[in-house]
Order: structure tokens, then sequence, then C-alpha cells
């Protein structure tokens, strides 16, 4: 009679079905590979559920990316193809892995910001940022924040399409209506990407903390590493204070409802410098704007994906430009995982891989073509 | 976190016709008839349900895990895996897709015990026989089958909406009741949500008295198909009418087909003993 490793489901395919190639990165819960379907030939990123909390059954941060893109389709969104799975053998004690099978991007922004080959002009900085405000305008119009923003999480394609990737900390939220607070873990977003109502313990937290993150990512497309590299949560509301000026109930009037806003010690009269100290770096006026209105710290004040879409910007000379033709001259697909460290190696909530012998410097680069 | 209904998996691989319905079952029914499959599966989406209002979970959940359930069954015969397992697991997953949190391991076993004791003492007389492990891998297989359509679109939502419209708050709580009550049913796995909240809000307002003829007209929806769910929910109340779960339990629980082992053992290590199982091999 059946037994259950005999039944067939023949719902989830095998993942047999693509040939893995090369890791080329490390999820939130799990590894990621680069794979080719064997039949069609089609490149993929295969990301491996990890079963490491084993208390938790089937980890609810992959549920959770499973049924967020599985409602989101948008073209500044990573696709999720299929859920593979590999079969029960006797070599894994019967227990099938889950792998989710994404469409394959060749670059993240990471890495091509790491690599001083790569050179944006104005106009392709202008396209980067106005697909990743148009794939946070989708999100955010489908009630699911992304909170873990970051530079190695925007994917690009060797044709230049920009895709929001990583939904692993992902959630949907709701508008808050009935006067009762929301209650959301505020342990999410990297640090260097992380917000000022976060870092304060905001729970009640909602879309502007994702647009934060992209006024980081905006900058970091000039200076070519992260802004603001804090060590710890003080660390970084100070560095974020010594940019953006004190925090203080005239800028935000409602900030005072934080404990921790009357307990920490943070340096007051500081002026804020966004423009001033990022003008040596930023030409442009609209940027230097832009810029100013994400970084914005009281985030009722902060602008909305919308508004952001609608600035000068994006519609003053010289005008977003493709980045296919740009990219075309670098044939070798760039990922943080692959390249050395950036500057001042890991944060605290990234891991980056250790710096490997030189001699095999140059297989941190995987070549596409 | 909204989302399209048409664009849904639910509505895409979900909504499955009688047909399947009917031929997917024939090994069950080669064994039992359809009505006492039906009673099963009562008996079942009771069991969800009293372990879910144990848990205290919202009823969100529990209607989450029970379509799990009858998807899981609309798939595969009752022998594949254990009822038993399957539904506290359809809890687990449910309440993790559905962010009520993560039910901790112990909490659920636990609590699914009691339940067992309590309330279900004339079913099972033996204790609950599946561990933390048995669940975590049947939910391996329940995801699997689902081929991990994990978003489902209950009758609750629509129906608020449509009462909003109406302007007749006081059918909300009968037609809510009789939405819960369509979990006993096949409908979850046929039709729509929004025509399953329509057609119990016209149950209620024909049990109330109400007249809503001039609003069911204008909507434009095929009232034949309202009709067709009216009818299976009616038949679940004739059903439940003659169906004395008490009685008839232990026969029908002996009688349904099981699964020759229990899920997670590879063959050499089962508790039974290696020759039993290389004989059920040969």
């Amino acid at each position: 009679m059946s037994k259950i490793e005999d039944l067939e489901f023949p719902y989830c395919q095998d993942v047999n079905k693509y040939e893995k190639l090369a890791k080329i990165g490390q999820g939130t819960f799990g590894e990621v590979f680069k794979a080719r379907d064997r039949k069609t030939k089609t490149l993929v990123a295969l990301k491996k559920v990890l079963m490491e909390n084993e208390k938790e059954g089937f980890p609810i941060t992959a549920l959770r990316e499973i049924k967020i893109l599985q409602l989101l389709k948008n073209e500044n969104v990573v696709n999720l193809i299929e859920i593979c799975r590999s079969k029960a053998t006797p070599y894994n004690r019967f227990k099938s892995t889950f792998y989710l099978v994404f469409e394959f991007c060749e670059h993240d922004l990471a890495g091509l910001l790491s690599n001083s080959n790569v050179k944006f002009t104005l106009g392709e900085i202008k396209k980067v940022m106005q697909q990743l405000l148009n794939g946070l305008y989708y999100i955010h119009s489908n009630k699911v924040l992304h909170r873990d923003m970051k530079a190695a999480n925007i994917l690009i394609t060797k044709s230049g399409q920009l895709k929001l990737a990583d939904f692993g900390l992902a959630r949907a939220f709701s508008i808050n209506n009935k006067g009762q607070p929301m209650r959301y873990t505020n342990r999410v977003v990297t640090l260097w990407y992380r917000p000022p109502e976060l870092l304060l313990g905001e729970r009640d937290y909602g879309p502007a903390i994702d647009m934060w993150g992209a006024g980081c990512i905006m900058a970091e497309m000039w200076t070519r590493s992260p802004i603001m590299q804090g060590d710890t949560e003080q660390r970084q509301l100070q560095l974020i204070t010594q940019l953006c000026g004190s925090i203080t109930t005239k800028v935000w009037p409602d900030v005072e409802k934080y404990e921790l806003y009357t307990k920490m010690e943070l340096p007051k009269d500081q002026k804020r410098k966004v423009k001033d100290r990022l003008k040596a770096y930023i030409k442009d006026q609209y940027a230097l704007d832009l810029l100013d209105k994400l970084l914005t710290l009281d985030p009722t004040k902060r602008i909305d994906g919308d508004r952001a879409l609608d600035h000068d910007f994006f519609w003053t000379d010289p005008r977003p430009c493709e980045l296919g033709k740009m990219l075309s001259q670098h044939t070798m697909s760039m990922f943080e995982y692959l390249a050395p460290p950036r500057r001042r190696g890991a944060g605290p909530h990234q891991q980056q891989p250790v710096a490997k012998p030189a001699a095999s410097m140059d297989q941190h680069f995987d070549r596409i073509f | 976190m909204a989302g399209n209904f048409w664009q849904s998996s639910h509505y895409q691989q979900w909504i499955l016709d009688r047909q399947d319905l009917t031929r997917e079952r024939q090994i069950d029914l080669k064994v039992l008839t359809e009505e006492e499959y039906q009673k099963l599966m009562i008996f079942y989406a009771n069991l969800i349900q009293s372990l879910g209002e144990q848990l205290k979970v919202r009823q969100q959940v529990i209607a989450t895990a029970t379509v799990y359930f009858k998807r899981f069954y609309a798939r595969n015969s009752l022998r594949c895996i254990d009822p038993l397992l399957m539904a506290p697991t359809c809890i687990f997953l449910a309440s993790k897709v559905e962010e009520f949190g993560v039910i901790s391991n112990s909490r659920l076993i636990s609590t699914f015990q009691t339940v067992l004791k309590t309330k279900f003492q004339h079913a099972f007389q033996q204790e609950f026989p599946y561990r933390v492990n048995h669940v975590h891998e049947c939910e391996f297989f329940l995801l699997e089958m689902m081929d991990c359509s994990l978003v489902l679109y209950h009758p609750y939502r629509p129906l608020t909406q449509y009462i909003a419209d109406l302007g007749q708050e006081e059918l909300l709580p009968l037609s809510w009741r009789i939405i819960n009550d369509s979990l006993r049913t096949d409908v979850c796995l046929l039709y729509p949500p929004y025509l399953i909240a329509l057609a119990c809000l016209h149950m209620a307002c024909v049990i109330q008295g109400k007249d809503c003829k001039t609003w069911f007209a204008e909507l434009s929806v095929d009232m034949d198909k309202i009709l067709e769910i009216t009818r299976h929910i009616l038949a679940l109340y004739d059903l439940c009418k003659s169906f004395d779960e008490k009685k008839e339990i232990s026969t029908l629980l002996n009688r349904m087909p099981k699964p020759k082992t229990s899920p997670s053992r590879p063959p050499s290590q089962g508790p039974n003993g290696d020759g039993q199982e290389s004989q059920s091999r040969q």
C-alpha cells in the first residue's frame, strides 16, 4: 500500500529541472544560486528555504515572501516564477527542500556601486531612482512594506531593468483607522538604512520607512558607499543627527512620544546639512532637493512614492535614460556577495563573506555571457 | 494586503468543478458512501473549529485552516495522511499565513490533546499519537500539495461590504454564522467567495423576513449560482439533522481508509519493526 514517500505530489516541480551553476548570495532565510533550466536554458535564481529554526516549522519569513510575491506582479518587483522542491530520498532523511525560483538578474546595485569601472551618468541615476520609486509606489499601494531596503536588495538586469528583491522581511500592513496602534517589530531594516523612527522604537510604522532607505540608496548612487555606517543603534542616530540635524519637537512635533527620545543623549543644536554635505558629490540641485525630502526626520513629513515620482528631478534635463547601453560594457555579473567588501567591511546586520585569497579574486565575478 | 481575487491562485487554480471533486474522491467512495464522506468532513471541520477556538485564534485563521484541509483531501484520499494529523497542521500553517503569529509547538500539541479529551472523547479513546515533527512534516506535504497557494479569500469581507451597501446591519450576525456553516460543505472549493457571501446573505434575508429583492435584482449576478450554493448549505442542514455524531462517528472512523504507516517513518525506522515494513513492501 502507499507509503507517504511513494505518494506523488505533482504540484511542485522537482528542482532537478534546473542545473545549479554558482552560489550568488545569502538571503534572509537561505542561500541563493544561479541556475539554468535544463530544457529551456533560461537562467534563474534559486533561493533555498533554510529550515534552521525547526521550532516554527516552515519559516514564516518564507511564507511571507511566497505569499507577497505571488500577489505582487510588477516590472520593478522581482518575479517569482514558481516553487520547486527536491525529492525526498534516504540521503536527506526523506525531507525535501523547498526552493523559490526567480527570474535571473545579472547585477545588484551594491555590486555595481562597488565596481569603480561602472560609471553612471546623471540620466542613468535618474532611471535607477525612477524605477526604484516606481517599485516602492507599487508595493505600498498594495499594502506591503519591504522593510529591508538596501543596495544589495536592488537587482538590475543586464538590460537595465530594476527589480526590488528579497521580501524575506516584508509584510502586509493595514492603514490604522480604528485608533488601535499597530505593534509590528521594529527590529527590521539593515542598520545603515534604518530610519530614525525605528531607531527610536516606533512599532506603528508605515511606508515612510522604505522611503528613508530609498534616500540612503539615492545618495549612495554618487558617494558609492553607504552614507551612514553606524555600528550600534545609538551611533546610527548620532550619524543621522549629524547629517539631518538635531531631532527636536520643532522639526518633528510628535517625537516626544518615544521613551527613547527622552532617555537618549543625542547631539543638540546640530544644523541640517543634507544639501551642504552632499553637494561635494552631487551637483544637480533637483537631486539634492529630492534627497533632502527623502531624508526627512519626521516620517509624517517624509515624501511618499507618488510625490517623489512627480519631483522635478525626473522631469528636467537630462531626462532619465536607459541603462542597457552602459551595462552592456560590463560582461561580468556583479553581486555584492561576490564582490570584495566595500569600505569599512561588514555592517552589524549583514554578513559579508570573508575576503578570499587574491588568487581566486577573478572568480568573484562570474561570467554571464 | 489587498491583492486581486481574479488574479489569485485561489481563483485561477483552486475553484474546482463538481466532476473534479467526484473523480478525486473515487478511492474513498469505494469504501464510504457520499453521505458518510460528508459526515466525516463535517466532523473534521468541527475538530478544526474547536481547536481554533481553544487556541483563541481569529475566525479568519480557522476558516483558512478549514479550506486548506479541504484542499488537501480534494486532491488526495483520506488514507494518504491521517486527517487527525492534518487538522492541527492546517491550524498551525494558517496561523502563520494569516499573521496571527507562530503557535508554539508544545501549545499546539497540548491544546489539541485537551480538545480531544474534553470534546471528542466519544471519537478518540486513545492519546493523540503524533508529535511535533509529524506536524512539521505534514506541513511540508500540505504546502507542496497546494503548490504553495497560500492566500485565500473568504466570504466575510465581501459580506461586510454588501451589508454596508444594503444598510441592514441586523443581517450581519446570521449571515456570518451561515458562512461559518458553509465551511462544512464543498462550496469553498467550488464557488468564488463573493458568491458565497451573497448566498448566505440571501438566506439570512429569507430567514429574517427582509425583502431585499430589488437590491439583489440590481446586482446583475448569476442568481442560479446563488441558488446552487444555497442548496449545498440547505443539504448540510438536512444532513446535520439526521447526523448523531456521538453515536455514529466511531463506526465511521473505523471504516475510513487509513494510511498503512504513519507519515514520518522512513522504511527502516518504524517502531513497528522492520519485518512488517518489508512485508508491506513486497
